[in-house]
């Protein structure tokens, strides 16, 4: 968590905060403070810790003594930042009820299930209530909704939707995740918004993507499905990564078991897993970013392709041809041999982004490269000359605000014109939709 | 830093759910021990990973502070945190190959209950028209999503093995083979006990290291100012009270203590069995009332 006081680019927080963003900043703290944990229900109520029983209140808590024995007099020893205070671990909580929230709207449907807008009945935050499709499972929970819920559990950031908690109906099969409402995706942000993002904008909006994704890499685990339409953004210019549907842990080494190759939407996958890698790695969403980057440098999207072989040589196009120096490991791919290369010739970076100042395409030629070996990490990339040099990423609260599309608000019209006047049109309208 | 991992609150250690329900302590631990090593002997037969055999277990604990065994059988529990815990560490395993397993195990157990030898036991297949698997596929689905619901859907856990090596390498006892396979030997034995819903890891890990230490007579500082467990943020009273539970696994049991637990797996032998045992069990319950 200390984490977020250090990521570039991150908003000030709202002030309208959740209660379940309570707890922030306070890890960082070296010595044991006790505060009475507002998180906890009623039910797990611990003895609320007064002043002068500082050092014992801890121990209070802890399952052996309730009571002090003799050895208490004996200082406690200060706990260091790797093993915080026991009272800083959640209760274990059963998931509340549906019915804690009120529905709204209907957001979106997909394959996984349908996303509501509703409010907390407590709070009256409002949230994003994803319901899950478990009607037709035969192994039980699926796996996928597992691995996104852990996923998002433990990849909390604040670039990260934030999941609230996971709630249940009446019967076994109605789940619903519950995040924070966030109000636009990125995707559709591009669509509609009159002028492209600024050179700033941009650069701030790739410092929280790549913070994000290096929390997530350094938690072990995968999105493997970045895209525009998988980045939510808030009013208040920060983006969310979301939708870790096809997320999942990853060990060192890297693979064991195998990793399928039915990942990463079309236009983001990155050439290794379109010729048939089974070990693929964090490089995986660097790829996918470098796609990101191009999308939001161009306002639409990098490889429009139809199919993975137009995928891949829209690639070779734009990268040129891989070659023994650009990807050693290409012809031990699955595919590598069963692809005919085009002839050689040099990469269009330049002419695809002649705008681009020279670190940018660097960077952007970085992340989209074809070794994954060779490929930049998040971490690295957060360290690019492009976001030192001019123009500097804008303050996250200097981006402006835009009509939400999932709270059902529509733009309104930059100005109204005149209409014209009444009179003279209306018979003319009239006598041209009488005739049949 | 990653999420931490929910441990028991106070209220939910002193009065779990199934005391609530009238049944006493000790059998209690003991049914949590047998559902434990259900688990594990699941796990060996199916080959499965050791981290995933540890997380169900760990899973398993966690359930009994917001379930009563009245409810749920142990069983059934094992089973589905077996089958849960396999999809969380990304080795997911059949359910017919678990149920199977299961069923294997269970009838062997209740063939030793009627006293025959082991060597005589034979395995009856489940018929392949008849309810047994469908059934027991039912309560395997019910029992991984009550978990998942119980323990709302917070099954981060977090293993000790790796903070075990570290310590002791910090202790510098990692040239000592007989040390590290000792208190590895206890961690995992330490799973068929509630600590790792009690207690954090490095608490654990002590108490292992100090159990083994023990046993093969290492000394190590423990005078104060100078005690080697607060270097890894532990108390000694936590400590102890680890070693105690870990150790309270080898006590000697009764022949007829053996039985009981085996005989109370499912839910419906633990209801018939506080039906039996109904006076002696309300009158604990009132006298913990009062005391509380």
């Amino acid at each position: 968590m200390s984490a977020v006081e250090t990521v570039p680019g991150t908003s000030t927080p709202s002030r309208k905060r959740s209660k379940w963003d309570e707890d922030e900043g306070e890890d960082e703290q070296l010595t044991y403070v006790p505060q009475p944990k507002k998180r906890a229900k009623p039910k797990s109520i611990r003895p609320a810790p007064s002043a002068s029983e500082n050092v014992d209140s801890s121990r209070s808590a802890s399952p052996s003594g309730s009571q002090s024995t003799g050895s208490t007099s004996r200082q406690k020893p200060t706990h260091s930042v790797y093993v915080p205070p026991r009272t800083h671990h959640p209760p274990i909580q059963a998931s509340r009820s549906v019915y804690s929230y009120e529905r709204l709207n209907q957001i979106e449907e997909g394959s996984y299930g349908v996303v509501y807008r509703a409010r907390d009945k407590q709070t009256g935050d409002i949230v994003a209530l994803k319901k899950l499709k478990l009607e037709e499972e035969k192994n039980g929970f699926p796996i996928t909704a597992l691995r996104e819920i852990y996923a998002l559990m433990s990849c909390r950031h604040e670039n990260v939707v934030g999941i609230r908690e996971v709630v249940v109906g009446d019967t076994l099969t109605q789940v619903f995740v519950v995040m924070d409402f966030i109000e636009h995706d990125l995707k559709t942000l591009l669509g509609t918004m009159p002028a492209p993002f600024l050179q700033s904008e941009i650069k701030t909006l790739m410092l929280q993507l790549l913070s994000a994704v290096r929390h997530c890499h350094q938690n072990w685990i995968l999105h493997r499905d970045l895209k525009t339409s998988n980045l939510l953004m808030n009013n208040r210019g920060t983006i969310k990564v979301a939708d870790f549907g096809l997320a999942r842990r990853y060990g060192d080494p890297i693979g064991v078991g195998g990793l399928t190759q039915l990942v990463v939407t079309l236009w983001y996958r990155p050439p290794e897993i379109l010729l048939g890698a089974t070990t693929y790695s964090t490089a995986v969403d660097l790829w996918s970013i470098g796609c990101i980057f191009a999308e939001l440098l161009l306002k639409e999207p990098l490889f429009q392709a139809q199919g993975e072989l137009e995928m891949l040589s829209m690639i070779f196009k734009l990268l040129g041809p891989p070659t023994k120096n650009s990807w050693p490991d290409y012809s031990s791919l699955p595919l590598g041999k069963t692809i005919s290369l085009p002839s050689p010739q040099p990469h269009q970076f330049r002419t695809k982004f002649p705008y681009l100042t020279s670190a940018g395409l660097d960077l952007l030629m970085s992340l989209l490269t074809y070794d994954p070996e060779m490929r930049i990490t998040a971490e690295e990339a957060l360290e690019h000359p492009y976001f030192t040099e001019s123009p500097v990423p804008k303050h996250p609260d200097l981006f402006g605000s835009f009509p939400s599309a999932a709270a059902g608000e529509k733009r309104r019209k930059p100005f109204n014109s005149p209409t014209a006047p009444r009179g003279a049109n209306l018979n003319f309208l009239n006598d041209s939709n009488l005739s049949p | 830093m990653a999420t931490l991992y929910p441990l028991a609150s106070l209220a939910q250690i002193e009065n779990t759910p199934s005391k609530q329900d009238g049944i006493p302590d000790d059998l209690e631990e003991d049914l949590r021990a047998y559902g434990c090593k259900l688990i594990h002997q699941a796990g060996i037969l199916l080959k499965q990973k050791q981290v995933a055999v540890a997380a169900a277990q760990v899973l398993f604990q966690r359930f009994w502070f917001v379930t009563s065994m009245k409810q749920f059988g142990v069983g059934d529990i094992g089973m589905g945190a077996l089958y849960l815990a396999s999809k969380l560490e990304e080795c997911p395993i059949r359910m017919r190959d678990l149920i199977n397993v299961y069923d294997l195990l269970l009838q062997r157990a209740s063939h030793a209950l009627v006293g025959k030898s082991v060597d005589m036991f034979q395995y009856h297949p489940m018929s392949y028209f008849g309810n047994t698997f469908y059934d027991m596929k039912d309560a395997l689905v019910v029992a991984e999503m009550q978990i998942l619901k119980r323990l709302g859907f917070n099954v981060h856990v977090v293993l000790p093995y790796g903070t075990l090596i570290n310590y002791l390498r910090v202790l510098e006892l990692t040239n000592r083979e007989d040390v590290c396979t000792k208190a590895w030997g206890y961690l995992n034995d330490a799973h068929q006990t509630p600590v790792y819903a009690l207690y954090q890891v490095p608490t654990i890990v002590c108490a292992a290291i100090l159990l083994a230490t023990r046993q093969l007579q290492i000394p190590l500082p423990s005078e104060p100012p100078a005690c080697w467990w607060e270097l890894f943020d532990a108390d000694w009273e936590d400590v102890w009270s680890v070693g105690g539970s870990i150790m309270r696994l080898y006590r000697k049991r009764t022949e007829e203590e053996k039985n009981r637990v085996v005989g109370l797996v499912n839910k419906k032998d633990v209801r018939s069995w506080l039906e039996e045992n109904a006076p002696q069990a309300g009158s604990d319950s009132t006298s913990a009332m009062s005391v509380t």
